[in-house]
């Protein structure tokens, strides 16, 4: 009978910091204002004006076709690399406006990550020179530093474990989940402020997308994400703002929570309980 | 206002479902609550019998609502109106239980009265009863209809129901000073008004219920929010 005795309440496990998703929305990553995006003479987004928060997930939802991607690739300027685009409106990467002339893409790039749809390691280089081919472009030649990186960014990916015995290997030997993890670990490489990413899991089996999901909870606590996704019940669980767009427009944003269980807009319902179209 | 169907034809049939079981337990709860007050005032056993027995096809619906329910946020994942509605049946139901429980405990406590001479002061519980239908009634009636206007307005009328009840209460203590010789047919007129008391409450759950699947407005325990 030495046990002290223990109220119920003794057994309520309390967050020490309980996580308030409404106060995040107070620092901004990005300011996008009033941002349209045309291919040729298609406007693939409209009018778009948006704050993403940092040290969240923004979760991208909307039809084939609405501009989901478009918008996300807007954030480091990948869309660019389709012939014909042109951008009015204002994107600002802290503060600082990522369409000004004097801005080099490669810099924004390097500042905001991208992970795509499919992975996409580079076929012919092995896991550990996939992870720092970006840190080796940028000129970083110290290999003590290259190491520490190639180790940090591999267990940020949740990978270290699973291939840090055959860091010599293909890195498409890797499985399509780990394939994934090892991109994402080559995005975080150079150390980006933000991570997008276009239907990360999208390819992937339950299990790859769990981890790849309990990945995106725990990065945000050093990184801004935005994620496409063609998943509700995905954009539920990781994100803690959701935007959904439909034909290039922007129609309702807001606390995931809210968006999925009382948005505001009927467009937004429709979408989301599957009443579209 | 029309609501779009859904895309998968096999989720409209569900949720259709789901909403039918729960008109199906309202109308066999309210059944049972007017067959219990029959056979209270009539004093007939074999009323009060079918109240009773009634219960048991409630409580299968209340399984059955609670089975469509978790098949539904397993097969179709609902969000938005859609789960307010699914979560909404799932404790409408458990409410409506609840209420036939305590049809079947006035159905038993009028058949004990029924074994003794008529009491008069039985007059005393018939206003609460008609109170506590019409709330059930318009709680049912907000669910169905997505009328928050109407559940708000049923949550308040709860306290005249009290007391009402306290009203009773109090005469039928006073009766059994003066009349001890039927102190067990006031004791149980007690316990019948407690019942219809507790009609109103799971009355007023339904209504908030209501008011949430309609507006997602979560209407529980304003007072106590507002002091804090």
């Amino acid at each position: 009978m030495t046990t002290p005795e223990r109220s119920v309440m003794d057994r309520v496990d309390r967050p020490a910091e309980p996580m308030r998703a409404e106060e995040a929305v107070s620092a901004c990553t990005f300011r996008i204002k009033n941002l349209s995006i045309w291919y040729g003479e298609k406007r693939a987004i409209d009018d778009v004006t948006l704050d993403i928060a940092s040290n969240a997930v923004t979760a991208i939802i909307g039809p084939s076709g609405c501009g989901k991607s478009t918008f996300i690739r807007s954030l480091n300027r990948m869309h660019e690399l389709v012939p014909r685009t042109r951008v009015e409106g204002t994107v600002l990467l802290q503060g600082e406006d990522l369409y000004s002339s004097d801005v080099d893409p490669a810099i924004v790039r390097r500042r905001v990550g991208m992970v795509f749809q499919k992975s996409n390691p580079f076929p012919t280089m092995s896991i550990g020179e996939n992870v720092i081919i970006g840190l080796r472009l940028n000129g970083v030649r110290n290999q003590k530093f290259l190491n520490e990186r190639l180790e940090k960014s591999l267990r940020m990916a949740a990978l270290w474990d699973e291939v840090k015995d055959d860091l010599h290997k293909s890195g498409t030997s890797l499985s399509g989940g780990q394939q994934q993890r090892l991109c994402i670990a080559r995005a975080l490489a150079v150390e980006p402020e933000v991570l997008l990413m276009d239907e990360p899991c999208s390819a992937l089996d339950p299990i790859a997308t769990a981890k790849i999901e309990e990945l995106i909870y725990e990065l945000k606590t050093n990184y801004t994400i935005v994620t496409v996704t063609h998943n509700m019940q995905q954009a539920g669980r990781i994100s803690d703002y959701t935007a959904f767009f439909y034909l290039g427009r922007l129609i309702e944003f807001g606390l995931t929570t809210k968006i999925f269980t009382n948005p505001s807009q009927k467009q937004t319902e429709d979408y989301i309980t599957g009443r579209f179209g | 206002m029309v609501i779009p169907k859904h895309i998968l034809g096999t989720f409209d049939e569900a949720l259709a479902s789901l909403r039918n079981n729960v008109l199906m337990m309202s109308g066999l709860t309210e059944r049972s609550l007017e067959r219990a007050m029959k056979g209270l005032v009539n004093r007939d056993d074999n009323i009060c019998a079918n109240a009773i027995a009634d219960d048991e096809e409630i409580d299968q619906l209340e399984k059955q609502i609670d089975k469509d329910g978790v098949d539904i946020l397993l097969r179709f994942q609902p969000v938005a109106s859609d789960l307010r509605r699914v979560v909404s049946a799932m404790k409408l139901s458990s409410n409506l239980e609840r209420m036939a429980d305590q049809a079947t405990t006035i159905a038993r406590r009028a058949r004990k009265l029924n074994q003794h001479p008529p009491l008069p002061e039985v007059e005393l519980v018939k206003p609460m009863y008609e109170h506590a239908m019409s709330m059930f009634k318009d709680s049912v009636d907000a669910f169905v209809r997505e009328d928050v206007d109407l559940g708000r307005a049923v949550v308040p009328r709860d306290e005249k129901l009290d007391e009402l009840n306290r009203m009773a209460s109090h005469k039928l203590v006073e009766r059994m000073a003066q009349d001890p010789k039927q102190l067990r047919g006031y004791l149980n007129l007690i316990f019948i008004g407690r019942c219809l008391e507790r009609v109103g409450d799971h009355a007023t759950n339904i209504a908030e219920d209501a008011v949430y699947a309609a507006a997602a407005e979560d209407i529980r325990h304003q007072t106590l929010a507002a002091s804090v």
